[in-house]
């Protein structure tokens, strides 16, 4: 059976990975009320969820 | 419109209207689409990866209870989480404040674990493979057709009304066409339950949930912080708006209009306890569990992300209202003489979220309607299966032509879907009245079920009969009393402050004339012997003992945890 893990890192992991990106590389991106760089936080946070979820997965629970 | 429509399944109390909605002119970049696109992928992918585990009706319809006990307890909260409810809910924090809170705190934690720790035994414990099943079982054929009809037709109508409101939504704040959002949604949902069943609506849920937590908590924190913290938020809004009790006593001193018991009882026990003690689409995903004690603790577990969820979903309504006030450049939009609440959510995010994120948080919005689509079709076609097909249209057949008919009622459900979402657009008022009966026909089940689960003395005339006179009760008083000019069709005797009010004393005077007559008719037919009732009934099933596991694996002590839990939040923001 699959294991949900598997799928969610990966998912957030490569979300994390286009967020963080654009923080990068477009930090002139942002929202009207905020001045704070949403995107690389949101990506930073995302890839480290993801990571935590690959991590668990590889661990034969 | 749908103002605080099927008061069972309450947390939907969406009242989208389409006239004078402006729409808040969110404009998409292409990243924010890619992420969207990488979403389904993945959705679908997991469908498709799950095919290969589905070889039986059960595999199909019940999950072959396999799953682990993480997966349904994020799965139960999930099924529930519709997109409705996201904005729906943080309409209501803008509109009443943090009282709105109590349609988590009181009207669902109680009842989660009431029917995971007394309730579940007799669920999982039993041969049944869905709730209308126990009741057959249980009582008799009669009761089991009703409860499985009505089931079976309030799903599809649901789900209809959830894809109505999302079709609008994305119509409104997206410019996207009404048919084609629609028809996108409903066709891949469907493809990944055609997949993988149950297990793949489950595991899709359990996406959601996270991508609907990831999504929303950043909005959730940077409103708070825009507008000066908790304390800032309350030096900006009438205090009425920060306190959950403490404005409860009388109705006419807060803006629901609802008074401490009948918020208690009516919200607290009637509707809770009948929402997640009775209905198949939540205890679906328990029974969906790997093991008695796995399904015991869903609930419990599935209590905890529960109770905060009014901070990702409520908070950032209250903080939208302190924030439109701070002259920051950021507004309500008018609707009528007041504020459009429902725009809430989509103009913070607007507002806070760029290019990107913005993608997370619209994915976010449609995983939370997938995620309760799935939940419906789901149950849907579980009931219509094993319930209305197997019950009475054609008994005795081989497992795979049960499995072929759950597959078509799969695409079956998911068409009548659609097709409610278009009545929905087009005959407002038929849709009005279907919730108000709905509203009736659930508002005394708790009481059959409490009796049936714990009095062994209860008969199926008595159920049956006691079913119908508490849904007679509800139209009744609906009928004799008027809120907001809705009801007193028969004679205005009593006026209520609020429709909510008027719905939580519908529901108490139901569920008690339901829970009489039961125990009346009960006493004069004649009962069901001991031995048919082994498992089913308090008193005649083992209760199960978890021994030699820590603590924290059984259902007591993780309760207790979320009582205290609960306790604290509610002083926090009495």
């Amino acid at each position: 059976m699959l294991d949900l893990r598997t799928p969610t890192g990966w998912f957030f992991t490569l979300l994390g990975l286009i967020l963080a990106a654009l923080g990068v590389f477009a930090p002139g991106m942002r929202a009207s009320l905020t001045d704070a760089n949403v995107n690389l936080y949101c990506g930073v946070v995302m890839l480290m969820f993801g990571g935590v979820m690959l991590l668990l997965a590889r661990k034969p629970s | 419109m749908f103002a605080f429509p099927v008061p069972a399944r309450y947390t939907h109390f969406f009242h989208f209207n389409r006239e004078g909605f402006r729409g808040s002119e969110v404009k998409l970049a292409p990243v924010d689409y890619l992420i969207l696109a990488i979403y389904f992928g993945f959705v679908l992918g997991i469908g498709w990866r799950l095919r290969k585990s589905v070889e039986s009706s059960r595999d199909f319809l019940t999950a072959g209870r396999s799953v682990p006990v993480w997966i349904t307890s994020l799965a139960f909260l999930a099924a529930n989480l519709g997109a409705q409810e996201v904005i729906g809910m943080s309409a209501s924090g803008a509109k009443y404040g943090i009282m709105t809170a109590h349609f988590y705190w009181i009207g669902a934690v109680p009842a989660m674990l009431f029917v995971g720790v007394f309730m579940m035994p007799f669920y999982y414990g039993s041969r049944a493979r869905s709730v209308p099943e126990y009741l057959k079982l249980r009582f008799d054929e009669k009761t089991r057709g009703l409860n499985a009809l009505t089931f079976a037709v309030m799903t599809v109508f649901s789900s209809g009304i959830s894809m109505y409101a999302l079709g609008l939504l994305l119509q409104l704040v997206l410019g996207w066409s009404f048919t084609a959002s629609v028809l996108l949604s409903a066709a891949i949902v469907l493809i990944y339950t055609f997949l993988g069943g149950l297990t793949s609506a489950i595991y899709n849920e359990v996406l959601q949930f996270f991508l609907i937590v990831l999504g929303f908590t950043p909005l959730a924190i940077m409103s708070v912080v825009k507008a000066g913290g908790w304390p800032g938020i309350e030096s900006r809004l009438p205090p009425v708006m920060t306190h959950s009790w403490k404005y409860m006593g009388d109705a006419s001193q807060n803006p629901m209009g609802v008074e401490v018991f009948s918020m208690v009882a009516g919200l607290g026990f009637v509707l809770s306890f009948g929402y997640w003690c009775t209905d198949f689409l939540v205890i679906q995903r328990a029974m969906a569990a790997d093991s008695m004690s796995a399904a015991r603790r869903t609930p419990l577990i599935a209590a905890f992300p529960k109770m905060m969820m009014p901070f990702i979903v409520i908070v950032p309504g209250i903080a939208a209202l302190a924030i439109a006030k701070m002259n920051v450049g950021y507004a309500l939009p008018l609707k009528g003489d007041g504020y459009d609440y429902d725009q809430a959510f989509t103009t913070l995010m607007s507002h806070f979220y760029p290019s990107g994120m913005l993608g997370v948080g619209l994915t976010a919005l449609m995983a939370s309607f997938m995620s309760g689509m799935a939940g419906n079709v789901t149950a849907f076609n579980t009931v219509f299966t094993y319930d209305i097909y197997q019950g009475y249209i054609h008994k005795g057949a081989p497992d795979a032509h049960y499995l072929k008919v759950g597959r078509i009622t799969t695409v079956v459900g998911t068409a009548l879907s659609v097709m409610t979402a278009y009545v929905a657009q087009h005959f407002n008022n038929i849709m009005d009245f279907l919730q108000l009966v709905f509203g009736f026909v659930n508002a005394p089940l708790f009481a059959t079920f409490l009796l049936g689960m714990f009095w062994r003395r209860t008969t199926g005339h008595g159920a049956f009969t006691g079913l119908l006179t508490g849904t007679g009760a509800a139209a009744l008083t609906h009928g004799l009393t008027v809120a907001e000019h809705k009801g007193g069709w028969i004679a205005p005797l009593h006026q209520f402050p609020s429709t909510m009010a008027q719905n939580f004393w519908i529901a108490i005077f139901a569920w008690t004339s339901c829970f009489v007559v039961t125990i009346l008719v009960s006493l004069v037919t004649k009962p069901r012997p001991a031995e048919e009732l082994q498992g089913l009934v308090y008193g005649l099933t083992k209760v199960p003992r978890d021994t030699g596991v820590s603590w924290y694996r059984k259902p007591a002590p993780v309760a207790v945890l979320v009582i205290a839990t609960l306790l604290l939040l509610n002083l926090w923001f009495r």
